[in-house]
């Protein structure tokens, strides 16, 4: 039996549904198009500088020391001696033999600059803020006088190349500093050899303070990193800090053979790239932390042993 | 028989007064338990691990409004004591083209995972979607026929576009709009009511328009889904295959055949005059050849005449190969291009069939008809359109290498100036350098850097430089020194791994030997050097 009967309400008609319909997809388009407008404005937000304070460090001055020269030290023109040579320092290594007739060479440098400090995370966190760099891979957290590790090779330098732009647009840039840039130089990593006069001196040192090893000057041999600077070290040369230890420091060089040739970059391209670092880290033992000691490291590489310092170099 | 008379009312009537008078017995819950069911097993769905909690709160308020609509729809009927009732009708177009889906996805997902990983998610949808479809249907106040006409709407969906799963209530969001426009837009067509837009490709079209308006392609695997077809070895093949199923059984031959004949023959056309193949590394993009099988061959939005369906394929062959330059033009992403004609294709039937009825010439409008194989048509055209398949396979138009997957090709072409190849160029090699093909980003760094076939871009090219030096492509880290450099390099061997793919899986399992040889089958010479071990 039909048991179907009159009823008086009316089917909800379609224009409600077509409305609700409506609705949904402008509500879509709205969400969709509210997230189009903030990825925009994380693209070009340039995020308020973190101005904590940190003790010995700019925060006004992307966190660079705070002293006349922003921490940069002259390094003047001139050769020093580079590669070990085994009689005055037993610990070296095959590689850093200058070729096969001697064992060390003598490289002239024009002058340049070298940053006192490892680079440090509050800088490093500075550059990734203003120019939008991914931080995920990157070890940010912790003390900002600690030094950042975790970067890549090209990472590092895109550092130096944001920097050398805020020095040249910076008023606070000291002049000493602008002039030079003026004059041709780039901020980048250093190159090898800048790297080792650094570290050397001219004196032929074996490790940054002096012939002889010594425990109270470097932070190496132990289990983790150290505030850039922590470890006072007046007598290292050009009074640099952490040249011995910390973090193993990125140069500009590829991994060749000595003699040392800044011009043999473009060769071998088929093999693949490895760069040279130098100085040793908080967790190897003495004999890596001399000066003439050369590790190398893939550039895509992370590490929490390996960072970098900064030159101003006309090279 | 009291079932069977029931069903028929129900079908014709939906909601009757109850019999038995004004709830006086209580809250009668009465067929709301089978949405109720599936409401409940979506929020169950939530414990599976796949439901974290980035896609958790999308489910959360799928439910959310799902069990409101019940609530209130439940309140309401046993105010007014209605019985909401369904019938169950099972329709071969469903569970034959479900088969069919449930196939290609197995297939696809066999070769790329994350096809495997959404399992979750479209059971998710497909509950989502019966509840909705059942709540509408008593909010409508007709009764439900429940089959398995979800099924394709859903998986037809999910084979072309899925949010992210941050954005998943999008997805859900998609869904309701497909049932709605199937509930909602409508047109008397021969003397019926009956829903002028394929449902599936209505969501798809709209959402896709939106995406592309507010360039947010990016909160969806839209890009990656048309690109990994391709990963399933033999898919043209394989898509024929299944196609050929349905134009058996749903006599759909004359659509989906005559839309692939007019890519080939515009693809051919464009290839003779300007020398390059008009899609990016395919004939026909595997997608597309998915898209003519399934979107735009629903018998209720498709024109019913045999010319009308000739007509109809042949506007969505066009409709894909114009939107293709303009999607390119206008810079949005290309995939969007089988998708955003079907709504309109869709809106045209009424006058493809009425402009083929206006015909006056029997001899044309029966040029489908002719009494092929006694009379069966269909299967006349089948074997038409398996004749031209072949002929496309034999030519290498289908699965297997193409010209456009050689970039020595597309250097080259760029380098004569031909249509766009410069464009494409850069599009592969920005591919293929997301791919973390090491050559490939710092060819790109050097375009950028240099400007002569893109827009001059420093800090872009750094980036580029950047990224293959990462990967250790030496040329690349001496660039990103020396601002001045633009070092090239042949691809090493894990570049040509990637490079050498043609749309398929990366060759990780290659040998040397078998790449090179491959590599100077792509035109690249310094691969063809006899002595490769000095490369």
């Amino acid at each position: 039996m039909n048991q179907t009967v009159e009823h008086d309400e009316k089917v909800p008609g379609r224009t409600v549904g077509f409305t609700i319909m409506t609705l949904v997809i402008l509500l879509a388009a709205f969400q969709m198009s509210r997230e189009s407008s903030l990825q925009q404005m994380q693209g070009s937000d340039e995020s308020e500088a973190n101005t904590q304070p940190l003790e010995g460090f700019r925060p006004a001055a992307w966190y660079l020391p705070d002293d006349e020269l922003l921490g940069f030290v002259e390094v003047p023109a001139g050769p020093f001696v580079m590669g070990s040579n085994p009689a005055l320092d037993p610990m070296a290594y095959e590689n850093e033999r200058w070729s096969n007739l001697r064992r060390q060479g003598s490289v002239d440098l024009p002058a340049f600059y070298v940053s006192r400090f490892e680079v440090t995370r509050a800088q490093f966190a500075m550059f990734t803020e203003d120019s939008r760099f991914s931080t995920d891979d990157i070890d940010l957290a912790g003390a900002g006088d600690l030094p950042v590790t975790g970067i890549t090779w090209p990472e590092a330098l895109a550092y130096g190349r944001w920097l050398e732009q805020r020095l040249r647009a910076s008023p606070q840039t000291p002049a000493e500093i602008s002039a030079f840039l003026e004059g041709g130089a780039h901020v980048t990593l250093p190159n090898e050899a800048e790297w080792e006069k650094a570290a050397r001196g001219t004196d032929g040192r074996v490790f940054t303070w002096g012939p002889r090893p010594r425990n109270d000057l470097a932070n190496f041999n132990g289990d983790a990193l150290a505030g850039v600077g922590a470890i006072a070290c007046a007598v290292c040369s050009y009074g640099l800090s952490d040249m011995a230890g910390n973090v193993w420091e990125l140069t500009r060089s590829p991994s060749q053979d000595y003699p040392y040739d800044p011009s043999d970059d473009e060769t071998n391209l088929p093999e693949d790239a490895l760069y040279v670092m130098r100085g040793g880290s908080y967790a190897d033992v003495i004999n890596n932390v001399r000066t003439g000691v050369r590790g190398a490291a893939d550039p895509g590489v992370r590490n929490g042993t390996i960072g970098f310092r900064l030159v101003i170099s006309t090279l | 028989m009291a079932t069977k008379a029931r069903r028929e009312n129900s079908a014709a009537h939906g909601a009757q007064p109850n019999p038995s008078g004004p709830a006086n017995t209580g809250f009668a819950l009465g067929n709301f338990k089978l949405p109720l069911i599936l409401i409940t097993a979506l929020l169950l769905l939530t414990f599976t691990s796949r439901v974290h909690e980035v896609v958790l709160w999308s489910f959360v308020s799928a439910v959310a409004v799902l069990a409101a609509w019940l609530v209130y729809l439940l309140v309401l009927s046993n105010r007014r004591a209605e019985i909401h009732d369904f019938s169950i009708v099972l329709r071969p177009q469903h569970y034959v083209q479900l088969l069919i889906q449930i196939s290609l996805f197995s297939y696809w997902g066999y070769y790329w995972r994350p096809v495997y990983d959404h399992f979750y998610l479209i059971i998710a949808q497909l509950l989502f979607a019966y509840s909705f479809d059942i709540l509408l249907a008593w909010s409508r106040r007709r009764a439900y026929t429940l089959g398995f006409g979800p099924f394709p709407i859903i998986l037809s969906i999910n084979l072309f576009l899925w949010f992210r799963d941050d954005w998943f209530y999008m997805q859900f969001l998609m869904i309701a709009v497909g049932f709605m426009g199937k509930e909602y837009v409508r047109w008397q067509r021969e003397g019926r009511s009956v829903h002028i837009f394929n449902p599936s490709a209505f969501a798809l079209g709209l959402f896709s328009a939106v995406l592309i308006l507010t360039n947010t392609t990016s909160l969806t695997w839209g890009q990656e889904i048309a690109s990994t077809l391709t990963l399933a070895p033999n898919i043209y093949t394989f898509l024929f295959l299944l196609g050929l199923i349905v134009m058996y059984l749903f006599e759909i031959t004359l659509v989906a055949g005559m839309a692939a004949i007019t890519l080939f023959a515009c693809g051919a056309l464009y290839n003779a005059n300007f020398g390059v193949p008009y899609f990016l590394d395919s004939e026909i993009p595997a997608a597309v050849f998915l898209g003519l099988h399934l979107l735009i061959t629903d018998p209720s939005t498709s024109p019913r005449t045999p010319l009308g369906k000739t007509l109809f394929g042949l506007l969505y062959g066009l409709g894909v190969f114009g939107l293709y330059t303009l999607l390119d033009n206008l810079g949005a992403p290309t995939f969007y291009d089988k998708l955003l004609c079907v709504p309109l294709l869709n809106l045209s039937v009424i006058a493809i069939d009425r402009a083929v009825r206006s015909i006056k010439s029997e001899t044309l409008l029966n040029v489908w008809r002719a009494d092929w194989l006694g009379g069966r048509a269909n299967l006349a055209h089948m074997s038409v359109w398996i004749v031209v398949f072949a002929v496309m396979t034999m030519l290498g138009k289908t699965d297997g290498k193409h010209t456009g997957d050689s970039l020595p090709f597309w250097e080259q072409a760029c380098s004569n100036e031909l249509s766009n190849s410069c464009q494409r160029l850069v599009q592969l090699k920005t591919t293929y350098c997301n791919d973390n093909a090491a050559w490939a980003c710092n060819e790109l760094g050097i375009h950028f850097r240099q400007g002569l076939i893109v827009g001059r871009n420093d800090s872009q090219a750094q980036e580029y430089f950047g990224q293959s030096c990462e990967l250790k492509f030496k040329a690349a880290c001496a660039n990103l020194l020396d601002d001045n450099l633009a070092l090239k390099d042949n691809p090493h061997e894990l570049d040509l791994r990637l490079l050498l793919r043609e749309g398929g899986l990366n060759l990780i399992s290659a040998s040397s030997d078998e790449l090179y040889e491959r590599a100077c089958d792509h035109d690249w010479q310094f691969a063809c050097s006899t002595n490769r071990n000095t490369l």
